[in-house]
């Protein structure tokens, strides 16, 4: 049992690129599912702090103010989303047995790039920024005034957000080819149709969550 | 150890086993051996299989054992099954002549 441990010709190389893009070859069912959650819980928190709504799977918006568990709600929306269709089709697709908690598990780890984005977002000067241009597009009189140093912060945190959803993309798209075990075009294909579909089921959720506040 | 070869290296068909000899008494055997379907996958393959025996067959503990997530070890596991089963199929038993 140890000849293996001890073999570094067998053990892989745990390389910064592979924890960054794809750390489910080593992290994966309830570990990965208690973590993700846990990072979920974190980003709700600073979503709740600085009022970033994570309104759909790939969507992040500053907004109204809103009470803890609607934060909460949000995440697990997301989460619960783009993990079933996932799940659904990797029953249809793969041809190896898959575990329903490396599906959820790997997913809810997918979107931890979303707690760096709830940070810099905490900053009032991207809501200020939010509103600035709310009311030039609508000719409304604008209600905040606007600095330079309002604007750097609002284009920093709008870049890393772009960034972050690239990332969480990616992440998604390596944790569903790892627990279905789908590769070329059919996980591309049935990835991008539950990414769609995940997208729309997020938004209407949480649309309606939002309409019995 | 010098690691066996199982394919042509003009040709890349499948080898076969020649000759085998005992290295106590010296005593050669010719003819024409088909070599076991295990061995002709890679050493690394056959490291893996070898370990899953090991293991009881339990990939939680590959998974542990390599510490690799449970899906990657079964993805690979499902990798290697797919390589058998290409390896076993009728073409290349086509080409078998007489025992």
């Amino acid at each position: 049992m140890n000849e293996i441990v001890n073999n570094t010709k067998t053990l892989p190389r745990r390389s910064i690129s592979q924890w960054l893009f794809n750390p489910f070859s080593f992290v994966a069912g309830y570990q990965a599912l208690f973590l993700g959650l846990g990072i979920m819980l974190i980003s709700a928190l600073f979503g709740f702090l600085g009022n970033t709504h994570f309104d759909g799977v790939l969507d992040v918006h500053k907004g109204l103010e809103a009470p803890l568990w609607l934060f909460l709600a949000e995440g697990i929306i997301n989460w619960m989303s783009i993990a079933m269709p996932f799940f659904f089709f990797g029953l249809i697709v793969s041809t190896s047995s898959l575990r329903i908690i490396d599906v959820f598990g790997t997913q809810a780890l997918s979107r931890w790039p979303y707690l760096i984005t709830s940070i810099v977002m905490l900053p009032k000067a991207t809501e200020r920024f939010g509103i600035y241009l709310l009311s030039r597009f609508t000719s409304m009189a604008a209600s905040v005034t606007m600095s330079y140093t309002d604007m750097l912060i609002f284009i920093f945190a709008l870049l890393v957000t772009v960034i972050m959803t690239v990332w969480t993309v990616a992440l998604m798209y390596k944790a569903y080819v790892v627990s279905c075990n789908i590769k070329g075009a059919r996980a591309i294909v049935t990835f991008i149709v539950s990414l769609i579909g995940a997208e729309a089921l997020s938004k209407l959720s949480i649309l309606l969550l939002f309409e019995h506040l | 150890m010098k690691l066996l070869p199982t394919a042509c290296p003009a040709c890349n068909s499948q080898l076969k086993a020649k000759s085998l000899i005992c290295t106590h008494c010296n005593t050669e055997i010719q003819g024409e051996y088909e070599l076991p379907v295990l061995t002709r996958l890679s050493p690394d393959d056959q490291s893996f299989i070898l370990e899953f025996i090991k293991s009881s067959g339990s990939l939680k503990e590959m998974a542990r054992l390599l510490r690799l997530s449970y899906p990657t070890v079964r993805n690979r596991l499902d990798e290697i099954i797919e390589r058998l089963k290409k390896t076993e199929n009728p073409e290349d038993n086509n080409g078998k002549e007489n025992p």
